[in-house]
């Protein structure tokens, strides 16, 4: 080490699928490199995004200091202000639209920048909480359809151990992709172990993906927004030859004989058959049947859909067949099978999911009715409620308002920890939305694509110039040690929410300092606190977990939290809620924006949104380590870019009715004809006539939400041609 | 005795994790010299595909061409553990020579973009080596598909196979790497 350098060890986590612990070294107050865990395996080796971290601390377009606006909205134009000015504006804002249209005219806009117990979303919620409350969101763009399945279904959601597949005799990757996406800290990893241990791997994608390369014995493209009707084909199958686990079904399942009327088509006349999928999937029936017949006859077998596929019109479906696949086969409850949840880093420790602050109960929240098509037993009721905004709809919301049947007129918007604009769908629509209201205030790291459009920027500082902690959902608690001064006047979220509830005229938002909070937080679940800050990190593993292993070893006990208690294939919390294109068991619903859709015929290839390696989601877009490795670029398969006269590196332009992005073309035999691929999270950049030039995706996504709450970004059709 | 390095191609993802390591530790900037990069190999047409990863870096051969080939002296192979190592000092620049580039059969020596950048590449991190760690690349490799060492043991643990796909093996220069290469079974798409 040189002289006067010294190394911390901390925990990394910014909603990028992982949570790994980071060496970083440090001299003079300067990052001056990093390495990661080198401590007892199972070590949290970073990704390459946090390896490329102190490029980001130390970016030269760093948003260091309080902005305001001075060009037009959108312009970019900002000029230095102190912060006192900008939380003044800030709060003399609040307070106005507050009281000329109600609190609910504040809508606060947030993502997973931050995953910190303390410096997390809730520490600004609670400040619009204790000053009369403001609108918030439902509706995860990652997982909506998933949770609400889950809750359905199960009760509650669960994840599968990535260390349990090497338990697995056969593994079947659903749309899940973790060598790009992480999925947990060590999931590839742990996936390439259970391949040399013999694990056979089947990936089901329309695009041969980094993880299909790792680990695919069998690589099955499909056709995206299709995958309930190829699952449901498999239940066809395995039914009408006998395959399935009838003592299972009988014991732990409720409503499976409904389920089994329609894939046989008693219910509408129409069998599911292998061949009425392939019509629609475009795999070949006797794939389809193959398919069902192995995973039904190899035990234990792990189904592993991610959250993409769920990512569609009606995607809420393709989980609940997942779901139902799984208890047919019996692979619930035991080890090497799965629920049909996506693998992650799953274990236990002693802390509960959540923040430090609460949010001191939101006003708008606790005087609003629930929406009718909200599950009754959701575990979390704000998502339930009229109040919220579905996070596909906001930009709607804004631009109608009451008028357009909408809970409030909606007229200031704050934004933390969110490239909003850039990450929901129908972005120039979002941008009239945009441009429609009053006042804009954004916390951020960067002047983002949404940033440009703030009248007054908060410079917010990087996990490396404050103190928190993170739980990734996996089985250990790392420390985050403030290792720098902020930079410049940036502050840290809980630094800048306290001023500003001072400046609100808030007494009690917050007496304890980060260190106090973590120290309350943390130590309870820490053999030793100063040990723990030290090292960075408190592993806890154990054996791997197996979700529902209760429920399933003792039902009598167990019960799952269902209306029935038991695993729910016919769910009558969706019967009571009687919603249109919500069915109380899980059926394929034929998308918007199909390939059949008359639309098609101008627009005739499906979009794809996925993850980018050098990317977390948005972040990182901006950092030079990373924007060498790869080109934004829209992949399409030479069956495709051929007949366009396209070849690889060609500028293309990408587009649909809601807009259109022109970016170079990577012709590769990796993605299903008939689809293309345009990674999600490059920062939406227009030229003047409006053509985004950045190559964000979700200018051709569609806002409109799924009926259980999915966001469809993965439903859309689009038309390639050369730029 | 002869430092090396091995590479397991079933378990790399093409993650590019060695990469920037590699240029966070020695600080190397954006821009077209990189110590160590990754290929991606796909071949076949769909459905039935193959696809690999690659990652190079020097090979710090036991008969390296760039030290032959560079006029001035300023590459050299250090006796104690056979790393190919580069003299900036003496380096006349890529403007005036890039006769180690030539040389090189696998386009191991990299320059910046600055006006006539000197030769610079893969030191196999001897501070770190110092220290009793592996090179940063190695230690960083999410999926444990690196290792480097003295050779003798890299083969002891590893076996002795020299080739892989993306990678011809150099009787003239002996690169100091072995591999578990990804052999490309029958075909694995769907159409079978």
């Amino acid at each position: 080490m040189a002289s006067g350098e010294k190394a911390y060890y901390i925990g990394t986590d910014m909603n990028c699928g992982g949570a790994c612990l980071l060496k970083v070294y440090v001299r003079d107050g300067v990052i001056t490199r990093m390495e990661t865990d080198d401590g007892e395996e199972p070590q949290l080796r970073n990704c390459l995004r946090c390896r490329a971290y102190r490029q980001r601390v130390y970016a030269p377009d760093r948003l260091l200091y309080p902005m305001k606006r001075v060009g037009e909205r959108g312009e970019g134009k900002f000029e230095r202000i102190s912060w006192d000015e900008a939380l003044e504006t800030v709060a003399s804002e609040y307070k106005r639209v507050k009281e000329t249209y109600g609190p609910a005219a504040v809508v606060y806009l947030t993502n997973g920048g931050d995953m910190g117990q303390v410096h997390n979303t809730r520490t600004i919620v609670r400040v619009f909480s204790l000053a009369g409350g403001c609108t918030l969101m439902w509706g995860i763009a990652s997982n909506e359809g998933w949770m609400f399945a889950c809750q359905a279904t199960y009760g509650y959601p669960a994840g599968v151990d990535h260390r349990d597949v090497i338990n697995s005799k056969l593994a079947i990757l659903w749309g899940q992709n973790p060598a790009v996406i992480i999925d947990g800290c060590g999931s590839s990893f742990a996936l390439a172990k259970a391949k040399e241990a013999g694990t056979k791997f089947i990936v089901v994608d329309p695009r041969y993906t980094d993880t299909a390369a790792l680990v695919a014995d069998r690589w099955i493209p499909i056709r995206p927004a299709t995958d309930t009707a190829a699952l449901i084909a498999m239940a066809y199958v395995i039914i009408t030859e006998d395959l399935h686990d009838k003592r299972f079904l009988d014991t732990y399942t409720f409503g499976f004989d409904r389920f089994q009327g329609y894939v046989l088509g008693e219910e509408d006349g129409v069998p599911k058959t292998p061949a009425w999928a392939e019509g629609i999937t475009s795999i070949p029936a006797q794939t389809i049947a193959e398919l069902a017949r192995e995973y039904a006859t190899t035990k234990p077998a792990a189904l592993l859909p991610s959250k993409a596929p769920g990512r569609t019109a009606y995607g809420e479906q393709f989980h609940r067949a997942a779901f139902t696949l799984a208890a047919m086969t019996g692979n619930i409850g035991i080890h090497g099978g799965s629920p049909g949840c996506e693998i992650t880093q799953r274990g236990t420790t002693p802390l509960p999911m959540g923040s430090a602050m609460k949010t001191g109960g939101n006003p708008v929240d606790a005087g609003s009715p629930r929406r009718r098509d909200a599950l009754p037993t959701a575990i979390s009721k704000g998502p339930g409620l009229v109040a919220r905004l579905h996070n596909s709809e906001v930009m709607d919301a804004i631009l109608k308002g009451k008028a357009g049947g909408y809970h409030s007129d909606y007229k200031m918007v704050y934004t933390a920890n969110v490239n909003y604009l850039n990450q929901y769908p129908n972005v120039n629509k979002a941008v009239r939305a945009l441009q429609s209201l009053e006042f804009i205030a954004i916390q951020e790291q960067f002047i983002t694509s949404t940033a440009k459009f703030a009248d007054i920027l908060l410079p917010t500082c990087t996990f490396f110039e404050r103190s928190d902690a993170v739980w990734g959902a996996g089985p250990h608690l790392a420390y985050q040690r403030k290792v720098i001064e902020p930079l410049g006047e940036s502050r840290s979220h809980l630094d800048i929410c306290m001023a500003l509830a001072k400046k609100l005229g808030i007494d009690n938002y917050n007496d304890k300092p980060e260190e106090e909070w973590l120290e309350q937080i943390m130590a309870p679940a820490v053999t030793d606190y100063e040990r723990f800050k030290e090292t960075g990190v408190e592993k806890f593993y154990s054996e791997p977990s197996v979700p529902f292993k209760n429920e399933i070893a003792d039902p009598a006990n167990y019960p799952f939290p269902t209306p029935s208690g038991k695993i729910e294939i016919y769910s009558q919390q969706i019967a009571a809620i009687e919603t249109p294109l919500l069915p109380a068991i899980p059926k394929y619903i034929e998308p918007w924006e199909s390939v059949n859709d008359p639309l098609a015929e101008k627009y005739p290839l499906q979009l794809i949104t996925t993850h980018f390696k050098r990317r977390a989601h948005t972040q990182f877009d901006n950092i030079p380590w990373l924007r060498e490795l790869e080109l934004q670029a829209v992949k399409l398969n030479p069956q495709d870019a051929e007949p366009r006269g396209i070849k690889g590196g060609d500028l293309v332009r990408v587009f649909n009715d809601r807009g259109e992005i022109v970016i170079p073309a990577e012709v590769t035999q990796r993605i299903i004809p008939g689809v293309v691929d345009v990674p999600q999270g490059a920062w939406y950049d227009p030229d003047e006539r409006g053509v985004d030039r950045g190559g964000c995706a979700n200018v051709l996504t569609k806002d409109k939400r799924s009926p259980g709450g999915a966001m469809p970004s993965n439903s859309g059709l689009v038309q390639v041609e050369k730029a | 005795m002869q430092m090396g390095f091995y590479f397991d191609q079933t378990r790399c993802t093409g993650c590019y994790a060695c990469v920037v390591a590699c240029k966070d530790w020695h600080d190397v900037p954006a821009g077209p010299a990189s110590w160590r990069r990754v290929a991606t190999i796909e071949q076949g047409e769909f459905p039935d595909l193959f696809v690999a990863f690659f990652t190079s870096s020097c090979y710090h051969c036991a008969q390296p061409a760039c030290v032959v080939a560079c006029p001035t002296g300023a590459i050299m192979k250090k006796n104690e553990d056979g790393v190919v190592m580069v003299d900036q000092a003496k380096c006349l620049g890529k403007d005036q020579c890039d006769l180690c580039l030539q040389a090189c059969t696998y386009k191991s020596p990299q320059f910046g973009a600055e006006p006539n950048a000197k030769m610079q590449m893969c030191t196999l991190c001897p501070d770190r080596l110092q220290e009793g760690k592996k090179p940063i690349c190695v230690a960083g490799c999410p999926m444990r598909a690196l290792d480097a060492g003295p050779m003798e043991e890299i083969e002891a643990l590893y076996g002795d196979v020299r080739e892989a796909e993306g990678f011809v093996y150099s009787t003239d220069l002996k690169p100091s790497i072995v591999f578990k290469p990804k052999v490309k079974p029958g075909p694995v798409g769907s159409s079978k």
